[in-house]
């Protein structure tokens, strides 16, 4: 009896099996699009985000007649957020979907990952979150030497440069300490702000490391305060820094400043009675446009009242520009004539506003600043540097 | 700050640390003795446990401000949790252990690890990934102590922490049953031709061991946050913690635990090296442990028996 069950289960899962890839192959009616992110573990409430928007920008373009008379369709594969699953994400997108191109990953360490097989293979990838410098960065290894690798997120070097700034002349800092996890994204931020800060005439009196799922931080904690420093920066993710903020009170250690991982909503849930007073740079808030309130109301109506993030805003906007591109490469659209549309993408007007590519596939922006008063981010508004100063643009 | 309440404040964080891995390194040694097998799904039970103390907690305390009404919730909580994981610890031996006690000494290895990715992904299933926070029993306003900080939170781990070791050593020294347990440990066979039920002995082990994890969870849980992983890598600390104090010897896994905490805590600074590598410290103390002293440092030396 066992042994029958057991046969009959696997007859199930293969016939499963065949029935599954026989709908996964795709049947020219559709443009499939890839996404990879985290969609599930700690680190999940990223990658959700940013699937959700995708699938949110597709709904709303299939539902006014799709691009060039084709439906899209988004195939979402989990990274976990680690290099491994991205990398097996990425070949089944590429190699089993057929996708045409790719928005993701969400992190930074894969998406160095996949620029490269981007890259090598011939497919855009637009990354809405991955920060590094070195994301776009990638030695153009395919045959045509064209740049294949886009973001809808600024780069880290804007990011740390304008905190710097931001950190050094406007709100007077001169003492730094930093504490960052040994990971791409942390460490690009804080070593892109040591350099500035110094460069500045600042000095970083500490500077600490940790491990990503670290739990304990107080030996770190304990070295900042007797380095006593005037603030804090920890460029983390949010479980970091939730538990950061929360030890760092409990010794007495602040203020602190922190970089667009913090824009995450996780942290008032995971750390509300610690937040106040943080101050965080990240993306700049584009100006009211009803692009964006749409965005949010349908966001929050399609998934039970969740709040978009920043990230999923980009991940919205790069969905929009793929379909834009595609529609404009027309019928025949193919990964390269997508490449050529995404690259010549000019003024595109997205829920982010108005939204260009640099030669390099960075987006052209400015940066944010937010200050926390107790769990309410206040925006004071975006900032860019100029001749060496910082210099308020809105 | 000097040099000497800076090493001070890191030993003070490490002895917390230390005293949540001696509970659950308790529960490693204790099967260890009277088995010779590594129950590799105790950092799970652990993190059940932490659950359990905060479903209950939750429910009884609901969003009342801190105050003697939280406090005694807390306690509730941790005794439901206790009873909770100490029957899931009977029942985990009963059904995936027991079976196997004459197989291979890798099955029973193996089961446990299933056991362990069961409970684990069970966890997950139910209660999906993301961290929760166990909150605070009472207002946990920083002590400062000379130039050393201590929090309310980190005092009641190393209050119940001790209580709780106190009251197992007592149990195992002077109570018929410890006695018993002791007799097993020493020798199954003969324990039985004494007439010692070693069935229930062991499954007193199981219950005593998984209540102590539930208590090391929800302790863990107010640092570590509650999370379906949360056991994997507080549970293979806590096992280090027993190999280091010498495996199957109760005090030397109360030993061991403090030890690895203020090792993590202080290792990193001493030797001038990243904290991102304090667990590389660890581990290399470990290894330089078992070189100089494969039993631990109170190991008992094990002969073969003719």
């Amino acid at each position: 009896m066992r042994k029958f069950f057991a046969v009959f289960l696997v007859a199930v899962f293969c016939m499963a099996g065949v029935f599954a890839g026989g709908s996964g192959e795709g049947d020219g009616d559709t443009y499939k699009i890839g996404f990879i992110g985290p969609l599930t573990g700690d680190n999940a409430n990223y990658g959700i985000r940013c699937s959700n928007a995708a699938r949110l920008a597709i709904d709303e373009i299939n539902a006014d007649g799709g691009v060039n008379g084709k439906m899209l369709e988004l195939v979402a594969e989990d990274s976990e957020g680690t290099v491994d699953k991205a990398i097996a994400s990425y070949e089944k997108l590429a190699y089993s979907d057929n996708v045409i191109a790719i928005v993701g990953p969400v992190f930074t360490s894969p998406a160095l990952a996949v620029a490269q097989r981007c890259m090598e293979d011939g497919i855009v990838m637009i990354s809405p979150s991955a920060t590094h410098k070195d994301v776009t960065n990638q030695e153009r290894t395919n045959p045509d030497g064209k740049n294949y690798v886009f973001r809808t997120v600024p780069s880290d070097s804007l990011q740390s440069e304008v905190a710097a700034y931001y950190f050094y002349q406007v709100l007077g800092y001169r003492n730094l300490a930093m504490l960052y996890a040994m990971n791409d994204y942390s460490q690009g931020l804080a070593n892109g702000l040591e350099e500035t800060f110094t460069s500045l005439g600042g000095k970083i009196v500490a500077s600490e490391t940790c491990m990503v799922g670290d739990k304990d931080f107080r030996t770190q904690l304990a070295r900042i305060k007797s380095a006593n420093p005037e603030a804090v920066y920890i460029p983390n993710y949010t479980v970091e820094d939730a538990q950061i903020l929360e030890q760092g009170a409990q010794l007495g250690v602040g203020p602190y400043l922190s970089s667009d991982g913090f824009s995450d909503p996780m942290i008032y849930q995971l750390a509300g009675d610690y937040t106040d007073g943080v101050v965080y740079v990240g993306p700049a808030q584009a100006e009211a446009s009803t692009i964006l309130t749409d965005f949010q109301a349908a966001y929050r109506n399609a998934y039970n009242g969740d709040e978009a993030d920043s990230f999923a805003t980009n991940s919205y906007d790069a969905l929009y520009i793929l379909a834009d591109s595609i529609e404009r490469a027309g019928a025949e659209a193919d990964r390269d004539a997508v490449r050529d549309q995404v690259e010549a993408t000019k003024d595109f007007l997205g829920a982010n506003g108005t939204i260009n590519f640099a030669s390099n596939g960075d987006l052209v922006a400015s940066q944010g600043v937010y200050d926390v008063e107790g769990t309410t981010p206040v925006y004071v508004g975006a900032f860019q540097v100029q001749n060496g100063q910082i210099v308020q643009v809105d | 700050m000097s040099t000497f309440t800076l090493y001070m404040q890191y030993i003070v964080n490490g002895i917390t640390l230390g005293a949540i891995y001696s509970l659950i390194a308790l529960g490693y040694t204790m099967v260890y003795g009277i088995l010779k097998f590594i129950n590799f799904a105790h950092g799970d039970v652990l993190m059940v446990g932490a659950f359990v103390g905060l479903l209950v907690y939750e429910a009884l305390a609901g969003a009342a401000e801190p105050g003697m009404w939280t406090i005694f919730c807390f306690f509730i909580a941790m005794l439901a949790s206790m009873a909770f994981c100490a029957v899931l610890g009977m029942f985990i031996e009963r059904v995936a252990y027991k079976p196997l006690r004459n197989a291979n000494r890798l099955a029973p290895l193996l089961s446990a690890i299933g056991v362990s990715f069961i409970l684990s992904n069970g966890a997950a299933w139910i209660f999906g990934t993301t961290s929760r926070r166990f909150p605070y029993p009472f207002e946990n306003d920083p002590i400062h102590i000379g130039g050393v900080t201590i929090t309310p939170h980190q005092i009641l781990v190393i209050i119940v922490s001790v209580a709780m070791m106190v009251l197992l050593a007592f149990f195992v020294n002077k109570t018929r049953m410890g006695k018993a347990m002791r007799a097993t440990s020493l020798d199954q066979p003969t324990s039985m031709l004494m007439g010692i039920n070693v069935d229930r002995v062991i499954s007193l082990t199981f219950a005593i061991g998984s209540a102590l994890a539930a208590v090391g969870g929800m302790l863990a849980a107010f640092d570590f946050r509650v999370y379906p992983s949360m056991g994997t890598m507080t549970g293979l600390k806590a096992f280090v913690a027993a190999v280091i104090g010498g495996i199957g010897n109760i005090q030397g896994a109360m030993i061991g635990g403090v030890l690895l905490g203020i090792l993590e805590a202080v290792g990193a600074p001493l030797l001038h090296i990243p904290n991102g590598m304090r667990d590389t410290v660890a581990f290399a103390v470990l290894i330089i442990i078992l070189l100089v002293k494969p039993d631990g440092i109170l190991g008992k030396n094990e002969r073969e028996k003719v």
